[in-house]
């Protein structure tokens, strides 16, 4: 009754709810910590997207199967390595926003009055580090597999930055290119044909420099910092794009 | 011919296939493109005719 | 059409009119083009001769190569294709700001004529290619950067293939439209920029006489034009085609 005639003097009347409206950063956290809750709980994003990279990686195996020489792998390490990337991120996007669509989740999230780019925000967060903890397991497995015969460069921790600028951009984008084709016919393919070509730069860069990180090279400017420099272009300029568009797919 | 003159224009005609080929083959797709345009044109109209026909023939007899 | 709604572009109205004039002044400069390539601009040079000769009162010095004059039309083709990229991507945000259906129709034709003048890139990029250096593709920064856009605008006819409500198709085609904007220069700089011996960066052109800055200059306002004609050809069957269709659904109705 106190809390009712509380209300009441606050002005908003006898059943408003007594709490003010969260702020964007406290509704991404929320919607980023149901993510990763759902995840811990089930962990089927990370299995599946696991399973397949071991896959991929066997597939290699039978691919390079007359490369003896330890120095053509070597060389071939980085683009082997982002081509699993790849083909394990467009896995894991295609399947982001399964869970929303199924149990309707969707629609109460639209009903909440939010921004609706926090929701881009939260499900790109939650992406990278799916991507990024799928590549915790990959990179040393793929080392395991094909790079212990000869020794690696130095310079071969250095592959951590091509490796993250990557998967931000990757999941950026395919997470905007996920809400588009999330309702078409045939959305795997969908969305592969639109995320292959679209983040072929940045699949370019990344692959450059990890490549020279691997092997090691004498024009580091050249190879590593100059492509690592355009893909955060690419980043920062694709993730504002999807930022500001994002309002207009997911309300569609 | 002086040796070297041919050897100025040695490339000439081996490269004139190719050469011909793209030109040719430029103005092949533009042909086909302006043909499909044209006649989506065509289709357009005869369906303008038989829609006016059945208005015609919707619409009741005046008077 | 409402008095108070913005304007919004439509089939037969006065662009249709320099429409014809357009093509026609293309297809004359398209020509003039084509034939000062092979009888006005210098042959370029190619691989370096035993010894010099005098040919027409000029010193030669390298083998003359007839193989550059498809580049003559390569470059323009290709600065159109991303023009009409250009305006498909104006006409997306027009969509996106107003939500008017109109603009996704002119979207969807600029994307058509982008899509035309990216093959005709394509195939005369790759006979270039095909000749200079013996192989069927080269992994080059500006057929890679074209490869990638025909591959993105075919990507967008099949979006707008497999989504049926009209409304949410316009919005995902014209968000696609801008995102490709963006993307294409990008990969561009991107492939141009970062040095790889399979990407061989072919600067060839870079330094042009003014003869061959005349051809170039000819052939690309030329192929400006005929796109133009093409673009309001094309926009008014597809303006004809909607209202039929409109027609259709009164007449059921």
């Amino acid at each position: 009754m106190a809390r009712l005639t509380r209300q009441m003097r606050q002005g908003g009347g006898p059943f408003a709810p007594s709490v003010s409206k969260p702020s964007a950063f406290q509704q991404y956290k929320t919607l980023l910590a149901k993510d990763l809750r759902q995840e811990f709980r089930t962990r089927e994003m990370l299995t599946s997207m696991g399973i397949y990279a071991l896959l991929v990686i066997i597939v290699y195996g039978a691919a390079l199967a007359l490369t003896a020489n330890g120095l053509d792998i070597m060389r071939m390490g980085g683009g082997l390595l982002w081509v699993l990337i790849v083909f394990t991120s467009l896995l894991g996007l295609g399947r982001s926003f399964a869970h929303e669509k199924e149990q309707g989740c969707m629609e109460g999230i639209m009903l909440v009055p939010l921004d609706r780019s926090v929701i881009f925000l939260a499900k790109a967060t939650a992406n990278i580090l799916f991507l990024l903890a799928v590549e915790i397991i990959a990179v040393p497995l793929f080392y395991f597999f094909f790079m212990s015969g000869e020794p690696v460069a130095p310079t071969f921790p250095a592959i951590v930055a091509p490796l993250l600028l990557g998967t931000v951009g990757m999941a950026g984008i395919g997470t905007m290119l996920s809400t588009i084709t999330m309702n078409t016919r045939a959305k795997d393919v969908m969305l592969a044909v639109l995320f292959i070509p679209l983040i072929y730069p940045l699949l370019y860069a990344c692959v450059t420099a990890t490549t020279v990180a691997i092997t090691g090279t004498e024009f580091w400017i050249d190879f590593f910092v100059m492509p690592l420099v355009l893909a955060c272009g690419y980043d920062v300029v694709m993730l504002l794009v999807c930022w500001v568009l994002y309002d207009f797919v997911v309300s569609a | 011919m002086n040796p070297i003159l041919a050897d100025i224009y040695s490339t000439v005609i081996p490269s004139a296939l190719f050469v011909i080929a793209a030109y040719v083959l430029v103005w092949a797709v533009l042909l086909i493109y302006v043909i499909k345009v044209v006649r989506g044109l065509k289709k357009t109209e005869e369906q303008i005719a038989v829609l006016e026909e059945a208005v015609r023939a919707s619409r009741p007899p005046q008077g | 059409m409402s008095k108070g709604k913005a304007r919004v572009p439509e089939a037969g109205q006065w662009p249709d009119r320099l429409a014809i004039p357009a093509l026609a002044a293309g297809t004359v400069l398209t020509s003039a083009a084509f034939l000062l390539a092979f009888l006005y601009a210098a042959p370029v040079n190619g691989a370096a001769l035993d010894a010099p000769e005098l040919v027409g009162g000029v010193m030669v010095t390298h083998q003359q190569l007839i193989s550059q004059k498809i580049f003559y039309f390569h470059m323009p083709v290709a600065i159109v294709s991303f023009a009409a990229l250009a305006f498909a991507a104006y006409y997306g945000i027009r969509y996106l700001s107003t939500r008017e259906a109109r603009f996704d129709t002119c979207s969807r034709v600029a994307m058509e004529i982008s899509l035309l003048f990216v093959v005709f890139t394509m195939v005369t990029g790759d006979l270039w290619t095909r000749f200079e250096w013996g192989v069927w593709w080269t992994w080059e920064p500006r057929l890679t950067t074209y490869l990638i856009l025909m591959l993105i605008v075919i990507a967008y006819f099949v979006m707008r293939n497999a989504v049926d409500d009209p409304e949410r198709r316009a919005v995902f085609a014209s968000v696609i439209s801008i995102i490709a904007l963006v993307d294409v220069p990008i990969c561009f700089m991107i492939t141009r920029l970062i040095p790889s011996s399979v990407h061989p960066v072919i600067t060839r052109e870079g330094g042009m006489a003014p003869d061959m800055a005349l051809t170039v200059v000819v052939a690309l306002v030329g192929m400006m034009l005929v796109a133009f004609g093409l673009y309001r050809l094309r926009f008014r069957e597809a303006r004809l085609e909607e209202r039929v269709q409109a027609l259709k659904e009164q007449l059921d109705g």
